[in-house]
């Protein structure tokens, strides 16, 4: 079992913008923690350095509190899972899962046990003597967790395990992951650019552009508080709506004014956002916060005209733009919801939950909490 | 009949490659005094062979260009390896010192053989088989480190990662892991080294004795004051070829299946 904790770590590689700046971050004991980031935002990197396979130029990295920054990667008792799964083609399956417990010097009555123990829960025992070119994907990516989990490491390291995946495996091994997790309650560090598998796995995740830490926290309050515009549009599908306007005072109260557009800032907001009256600001809103009625005190009626409607199913996606504005909106609406392109469609904006950036940094302007989503977060 | 303009150059082509050796293999068959006659195949006959093996003692030389070419690439093959590994992984010595490597083997080999000569005599290695071995296998080492440069290059790294993390130093990773994975590389390159070494002719002229020659020397050796013994150089060129035949089937073999490796992606 093992925490994780960065201290100002920093990787820099010379005559290159790649790498990670001042990292400051801490993993409890057996939590699940995603890296998010696009890529060659420096979360791999970050991973790499975690494990060992990578030096640090500055910073401290401590498994249980205890400096490693010199301790060679097999002396980490960490196992990492590649993406690309970085099987050994010259060892079957079982050669592959028990070479870590080989290089151990485990007694091999012990190996034959746990290597049998893993490929069980794994589904993989029928598998033992093929050798990895004779094993679909899926199944490859579970030799490679199998491998992971025979040492019975202090601590997983997923470096976008599942991105070489179709889509229906990738939702199953995504269950699966969570379920290891959940069963070993082992430190396990995923690293993704996939927002699907950024909000469903992690207790927390670390947000990550240019090789800064951008934001770090459980999903949902990530998502629902993104720290700046990066974040905002990062997080989502559609990402958030992002409109360039100002905000002004009008009576007692305040408006956000853009082309075509004047959205009443909430009551509750007006105080924090006071001092950026007469001031650029950037307003966010996300397509889910579209509704096709009224839906309480902060609810504003929008006029689009559509310029697209995304049937996926389960719902529609309506695409469209405020009269005399440049910039499309997307809304998120429920299946019973039809709209057809070219047609002007009134849909109702619940304000409650949107956000104001600074324009110039993009980060968020505080506000209070909006009241509590519905959502709730699986235990 | 563009396809059988095609196939006439093609033939052509052919006949141009494989006459001559075909040739030599009817020549080491018939009588030497029958060799320069126009008749396709005047008479069979081996006493070139039993000549070559009988006086000319062709069996020792053979043994000698077995061994120097075995050993060399033998002692050639870890020193390259290593160092191609360093070349691919470590980017050791950058641009510069890929060059310089390669560089050795821009320079004719004649400027070679006498310093190599010169460190031989001082250590009493010349007219000895170790001292050709150390010899060619110094001359293979750059050349099969650059191939297998190439080889190790095509290895994931993450490979590497992997055991590292599985347990093993940096050293473990490219022992157990790197090399098994790249045998076929080792192959080739150790078989293109042989091949090197067997047909080198200039070092082992200058570096042996008479009964430390080579098959390149010794079928030097049969160009006497009498006139050359066209049929026993002959039968020692078929019997130097032989070898080489079957080197390439094996290379071939090894460059052509690659490497699956479905350890990755």
């Amino acid at each position: 079992m093992a925490s994780i904790e960065l201290k100002q770590v920093s990787k820099i590689y010379p005559g290159s913008t790649a790498g990670v700046k001042d990292i400051d971050l801490k993993i409890e004991d057996g939590e699940f923690v995603i890296f998010l980031g696009p890529s060659g935002c420096g979360k791999s990197t970050l991973l790499r350095s975690i494990a060992g396979l990578e030096s640090i130029t500055a910073g401290d990295i401590l498994i249980n509190g205890e400096v490693v920054n010199h301790v060679a990667p097999r002396d980490r008792n960490i196992a990492v899972v590649f993406q690309s799964y970085a099987l050994y083609p010259h060892m079957n399956v079982w050669q592959n899962m028990a070479f870590g417990l080989r290089m151990r010097h485990t007694p091999a009555d012990e190996i034959d046990a746990k290597v049998k123990q893993a490929a069980e829960l794994l589904g993989l025992t029928p598998l033992m003597q093929r050798k990895p070119s004779a094993l679909s994907g899926g199944q490859r990516q579970r030799v490679a967790l199998g491998r992971a989990i025979v040492r019975d490491p202090q601590a997983f390291l997923l470096d976008e395990p599942l991105s070489n995946l179709d889509a229906q495996l990738r939702a199953e091994m995504r269950l699966e992951l969570v379920r290891l997790h959940r069963k070993l309650g082992r430190t396990t560090v995923h690293v993704t650019h996939d927002q699907v598998e950024a909000m469903t796995m992690g207790d927390r995740i670390f947000i990550m552009k240019d090789g800064r830490l951008i934001q770090q926290g459980p999903p949902l309050e990530v998502y629902a508080n993104p720290a700046d515009t990066f974040v905002a549009g990062f997080l989502a599908s559609p990402p958030m709506n992002l409109l360039a306007g100002r905000l002004v005072a009008e009576g007692d109260g305040l408006s956000f004014v853009t082309d075509g557009l004047s959205l009443p800032i909430p009551a509750a907001y007006r105080a924090v956002y006071a001092p950026w009256v007469g001031k650029p600001v950037t307003f966010g809103l996300r397509s889910e916060d579209f509704h096709a009625g009224p839906t309480g005190d902060a609810s504003v009626p929008i006029v689009l005209q559509v310029e697209a409607v995304e049937a996926l199913g389960p719902e529609n996606i309506v695409i469209g733009r405020i009269a005399g504005s440049e910039k499309p909106i997307a809304a998120r609406l429920t299946r019973h919801y039809s709209a057809q392109a070219g047609e002007m469609v009134t849909l109702h904006a619940d304000l409650m939950p949107m956000h104001l950036f600074s324009p110039e940094s993009g980060k968020v302007i505080p506000r209070p909490r909006a009241a509590a989503s519905p959502l709730r977060r699986h235990a | 009949m563009k396809r059988i303009g095609l196939h006439a150059g093609l033939w052509l082509a052919v006949a141009l490659i494989l006459l001559p050796p075909l040739w030599v293999l009817r020549t080491s068959l018939v009588p030497e005094s029958m060799a320069y006659s126009t008749d396709v195949f005047p008479a069979f006959s081996l006493e070139n062979y039993q000549g070559l093996f009988g006086q000319k003692r062709f069996g020792t030389f053979y043994l000698n260009s077995i061994i120097v070419a075995l050993g060399s690439v033998i002692l050639a093959l870890p020193f390259a390896a290593a160092m191609g590994y360093a070349f691919a992984r470590f980017q050791t010595g950058g641009r510069f010192g890929r060059f310089l490597v390669l560089s050795l083997q821009m320079l004719p080999p004649v400027a070679l053989v006498l310093p190599a000569f010169a460190i031989l005599r001082s250590v009493e290695l010349t007219q000895s088989l170790t001292g050709l071995t150390i010899v060619y296998a110094a001359l293979n080492i750059p050349f099969l480190a650059w191939i297998l440069m190439g080889f190790f290059e095509g290895i994931p790294v993450d490979l590497e990662w992997a055991a590292m993390t599985d347990g093993t130093t940096a050293w473990g990773a490219f022992w157990r892991i790197v090399i098994p994975v790249s045998l076929p590389g080792l192959a080739a390159a150790g078989v293109l080294g042989f091949i090197l070494s067997w047909n080198e002719f200039l070092f082992a002229l200058v570096l042996t004795g008479s009964k430390t020659a080579t098959i390149p020397v010794a079928l030097a050796s049969l160009q006497t004051s009498n006139g050359i013994q066209i049929g026993k150089v002959s039968a020692g060129v078929v019997l130097a070829i032989l070898p080489l035949i079957i080197a390439s089937r094996f290379i071939q073999r090894f460059i052509v299946q690659g490497l699956t490796f479905g350890s990755v992606k």
